[in-house]
């Protein structure tokens, strides 16, 4: 199912998709939005891509050890910034944080930028597996 | 912006006992789509824009799209 015209169109969309999902990722704690909805937008972008182009070409683009990697690095990076978050924060332990900024600008929040890009990969990913192997089995 | 929300809601009533009554399977999937974005628009207009867009995202573009390749699999659209 390999169409010109798919092929043509997803060139000039995905580019767009994938820029509205980074900006829902990066204001997810200022407006509307967050790490799970900005994830499956660059996940569906990603669906697209190997919709177009076919297996081959979207595992030489997207591959199994990067895409694992960086899975599993964005699990441990928010496993550790939360459980650093919760003991130092929770026992009362005065060891530095990160600073709170001023209200409105995208460095505020404290830990939420972070921890929202981290749940934006894993789920981008999650999603782009789960359709690779429910439509040929292998990713 | 009430009478939006009653027509919404009264088109979710529908578009779910159609899920329900019909026959062909993928008219189905296509049903369920169609609910899951008047549920968006819904979700919007009770205040919840975060929902919406997870929604939009999620139920209409994801699900529908696992259904529509589990159908493929087992053949269970009609010629």
């Amino acid at each position: 199912m390999q169409s010109l015209i798919l092929r043509e169109v997803s060139k000039m969309i995905i580019p767009f998709i994938q820029i509205f999902g980074i900006y829902v990722i990066f204001f997810g704690h200022i407006s509307p939005g967050g790490g799970f909805s900005g994830g499956t937008i660059i996940g569906v972008s990603l669906i697209l891509y190997r919709i177009a182009h076919g297996k081959e070409v979207a595992m030489n683009k997207f591959k199994y050890n990067s895409l694992i990697r960086s899975l599993c690095g964005a699990l441990i990076f928010y496993g550790i910034l939360k459980g650093y978050s919760f003991i130092t924060g929770g026992s009362g332990i005065h060891f530095p944080q990160l600073p709170l900024g001023t209200a409105g600008n995208i460095f505020s929040g404290g830990y939420l930028l972070p921890l929202n890009i981290a749940v934006g990969i894993i789920v981008s990913v999650t999603v782009y597996f789960l359709f690779a192997l429910f439509y040929e089995g292998e990713i | 912006m009430k009478i939006f929300s009653i027509i919404m809601m009264l088109f979710l009533i529908g578009a779910s006992i159609a899920v329900s009554m019909m026959k062909n399977l993928l008219s189905t999937i296509i049903i369920f789509m169609v609910y899951s974005l008047v549920m968006a628009i819904l979700w919007q207009q009770l205040n919840a824009p975060d929902l919406a867009i997870t929604e939009a995202a999620v139920g209409a573009g994801i699900t529908t799209l696992l259904f529509v390749l589990t159908l493929k699999k087992i053949r269970g659209v009609k010629k």
